[in-house]
Parts: C-alpha cells; sequence; structure tokens
C-alpha cells in the first residue's frame, strides 16, 4: 500500500498485520507504540517501592495489583509494535535497558513518599487516560485492541489513586502539607505530559494524516485541564502560582503560561540526559539482566520449536 | 481434519469462535467457513484455525479466576467520583459489565 491510499483510508482501526504497510507508517507506528510501552513499564518500576509503602493493606494489595497491570500493559503493547515487524520484542526491551529507549518526562523523576503516589496514581494516570480513550481509534487495529484492555483496567487505577488522594486531602495537617509539595513539586511536569504544543511537536503531523493520532496534544492537554484541575482545587490543593494559569471564564477553558514551563529541563529529559532520570534507567537495566534466563527458558523450550512470540 | 472458525463482525473489531469445520486443507476450509458461518451473519473477515494447534485447559483441570476475592481489583471499589471524565465513567461501566457477566457464569455451575 502506498503513502497516499495509507492517508486517503486512515480511520479508526483500519490497518492490520494482513495489510502492507509502508514503511513511514510502520515506523511512525512502531516510535509511538514503543514509547508508550516503555512508560507502561517505567511507571511500574517507579511506582513498585510502593508497594511496601502502603499504609493499609487494602492499599498494599490494590496498589501490587496496579503495578502487575503497568507491566501487563507494557507486554500487550510490545506485542503490538512487535507486528508491524520494524523491531523484534527484545530490540526494544534492549534499547530501555541500554538508554535509546524513550518513555514520559513524567517517569523520569524520583519518587521518595506515599503523598506523591496519587500525582502518578491520579494526574499522571488521569492524563495517560485521556489520550488512551482516544487512541481506541488509531488506525493501527493491534494498538487499538490493546487499548481496549487497557482502558478497562485503566479506570481502577485512576480510582485507586483518586481514593489515596481523598484520604491524604482528608488526613493529619502533616499529611496534606506534604500532599501539597508533592503536587508543587509534580505539577509542572504532569503539565508537561502531553508534550509541546502543536507547532513545535515534530512528530504529530504525519501521525495524524495516517490516523495514528486522532487528537493534538493541545486537545489533550486543554480537556485534561479542564476536568482534572477543578478536582485538584476541590481537594484543596493550591495550585502553584507558576506555571501560571489563565481561566477563560467565558469560553469554559484554562490556559497554560506556556513560557513559564521549563521545557529546556523537558527535551533534556526526553533525551534520557536526566540525571535521576539515569538512575531509573540503570535500575532497570539491572532488572532485565536479572531475569534474562526467564527470556532464555522461554524462548527456547526444551524439545519443542520456539514460539514466534511469546506474550 | 477439523479447523476452528473465528469470525470478525466488523472491521477493527476481534475475531471471535464461531464454530469449526470439516476440510482437507486450509484452502477448503476458508470456503466451507465461508458457507457456513459468514453466509448470513455480517462478516468481515474469517480466521480458520486447525483444531490441534488449539491449546485448551477446561474447568475440570483448573480453577479459573483464582480462589482468592479480589474485589479490590475493580473499580466499583473505590467510591469516588467519576463524572469527571468521560473515560472513567467508560471503564466502570465495562468493569460492572464484566463483573455481572462473572456473577452469570458462576450461578450456571
Amino acid at each position: 500500500m502506498d503513502l497516499d491510499t495509507v492517508k486517503q483510508r486512515a480511520g479508526p482501526r483500519e490497518f492490520s498485520p494482513k495489510d502492507d504497510m509502508p514503511e513511514e507508517y510502520r515506523k511512525a507506528a512502531t516510535r509511538m507504540i514503543q514509547f508508550h510501552a516503555n512508560s507502561e513499564i517505567m511507571g511500574a518500576y517507579l511506582e513498585k517501592p510502593f508497594i511496601r509503602q502502603a499504609p493499609s493493606l487494602d492499599r498494599k494489595l490494590a496498589f501490587s495489583a496496579k503495578v502487575q497491570d503497568e507491566i501487563g500493559h507494557g507486554q500487550l503493547l510490545y506485542r503490538a509494535a512487535e507486528n508491524l515487524g520494524v523491531k523484534t520484542r527484545e530490540e526494544m526491551l534492549d534499547e530501555l535497558a541500554d538508554g535509546r529507549g524513550k518513555f514520559l518526562n513524567c517517569f523520569h523523576y524520583p519518587m521518595e513518599s506515599w503523598e506523591e503516589v496519587p500525582m502518578i496514581g491520579f494526574f499522571v494516570d488521569g492524563a495517560a487516560m485521556r489520550r488512551q480513550a482516544t487512541l481506541k481509534n488509531t488506525s493501527w487495529e493491534p494498538y487499538a485492541h490493546a487499548m481496549d484492555k487497557i482502558c478497562f483496567e485503566e479506570g481502577f487505577h485512576i480510582k485507586h489513586g483518586e481514593s489515596i488522594l481523598a484520604e491524604l486531602a482528608t488526613g493529619s495537617k502533616a499529611q496534606q502539607e506534604r500532599l501539597q509539595a508533592a503536587f508543587d513539586e509534580w505539577w509542572p511536569r504532569i503539565l508537561q505530559f502531553f508534550g509541546p504544543t502543536n507547532d513545535s511537536s515534530t512528530h504529530h503531523d504525519f501521525a495524524s494524516s495516517v490516523g495514528l493520532k486522532t487528537m493534538t496534544n493541545d486537545e489533550l492537554r486543554q480537556q485534561f485541564l479542564n476536568a482534572y484541575l477543578p478536582k485538584a482545587e476541590r481537594y484543596g490543593l493550591e495550585i502553584p502560582d507558576t506555571p501560571r494559569i489563565v481561566h477563560h471564564e467565558d469560553e469554559g477553558r484554562y490556559e497554560v503560561v506556556e513560557e513559564d514551563l521549563d521545557w529546556d529541563e523537558f527535551w533534556t529529559v526526553a533525551k534520557n540526559e536526566y540525571e535521576p532520570g539515569i538512575g531509573q534507567i540503570d535500575a532497570r537495566e539491572a532488572a532485565q539482566e536479572a531475569v534474562e534466563w526467564v527470556r532464555e527458558s522461554m524462548e527456547t523450550p526444551a524439545g519443542g520449536p520456539a514460539p514466534a512470540a511469546a506474550d | 481434519m477439523i479447523w476452528e472458525v473465528f469470525r470478525q463482525e466488523k472491521k477493527g473489531g476481534y475475531h471471535t469462535h464461531c464454530g469449526n469445520v470439516h476440510a482437507p486443507d486450509r484452502e477448503m476450509a476458508l470456503m466451507f467457513a465461508q458457507i457456513q458461518h459468514a453466509r448470513r451473519k455480517p462478516t468481515h473477515s474469517l480466521w480458520v484455525v486447525p483444531k490441534e494447534e488449539i491449546g485448551e485447559v477446561d474447568h475440570e483441570e483448573a480453577t479459573f479466576g483464582g480462589t482468592t476475592d479480589k474485589a479490590y481489583r475493580w473499580a466499583m471499589t473505590f467510591n469516588t467520583d467519576i463524572e469527571f471524565a468521560q473515560e472513567i465513567a467508560d471503564s466502570q461501566r465495562e468493569q460492572e459489565q464484566a463483573d455481572r457477566a462473572r456473577a452469570e457464569a458462576e450461578g450456571d455451575d
């Protein structure tokens, strides 16, 4: 299929592995899905230590279920990327471990306290799910199928995150203060979740023209702000003075003052050159090596043929 | 030789099992599948798979879904506001449907 035909036909779940897709499409889709898969894995690694710190058995069970889900989402997505025929799962895992694989800016920052947990579990996951819900209509069918399952589970994560947020927001004075401090620290990063605005996004136009993306970064960030900013306020969180937020009451929307966001840091993070983030990647590499024997034993089962793609 | 048939109703949907056909090779299996399973029902695509290629474990050999109560895994457990974001409300609705389907399936045993 040539690129013009792809652009003409582009629509929800339009293309599947039986279609002969041009290389540009396969590369763009791989880039996008691999980034998504890497982010699921790195998010799970960031959150994993907090299973131990969960303040009650219920929280511990729910939180460990969430971490398991995220790893599963990563695997599901590698599978959806793998059948584009550009990279194998092994290659993508290697790239993540050796620092070539890119992932979400928010997962480069270290997490230290339980009060930071809802920053990921509610705001970042909430932003992620807003984006994921639109990807149920992506043109690459296996990606859309993965989103069906991911969104099904993600609703539970966000509700759990909100429940933690509600608990901390109505907790002791010290808890409320730590929650506010976590929010102050995370809020600018959360605002950068959707990446740069449309005019400085390098990959958007192509991905959109072939139906991989169905909404722009700006539209997604707008929807996210409209839904989640009032939520933060309802839980008594104070929105920090910078980055400045302008409320256009007549249009019922919020606007972030672009120049207040630290895009230099964002791009440093995006290139995997942000110092604490490098530590996360190294930790992932160590974990990857530690379970190498499991992958090996799956690839060469005793006496049987090698599976085409082990899920 | 028996071939299991999977039908995809609409473009982009899932292939779901709809029955099987008896055929000597893949080509004939696809032809019979069209006649037997896609003649009247809306169909976008069909898969045929040799029956012996399908691995199976049934409820007599395994306890599915575990024996532990995993209610904590479900969105309905957390009593928070879902109405502020459509996608969260959708997820909760899907989970409630799945929960009902599970309860019905347990009732059948």
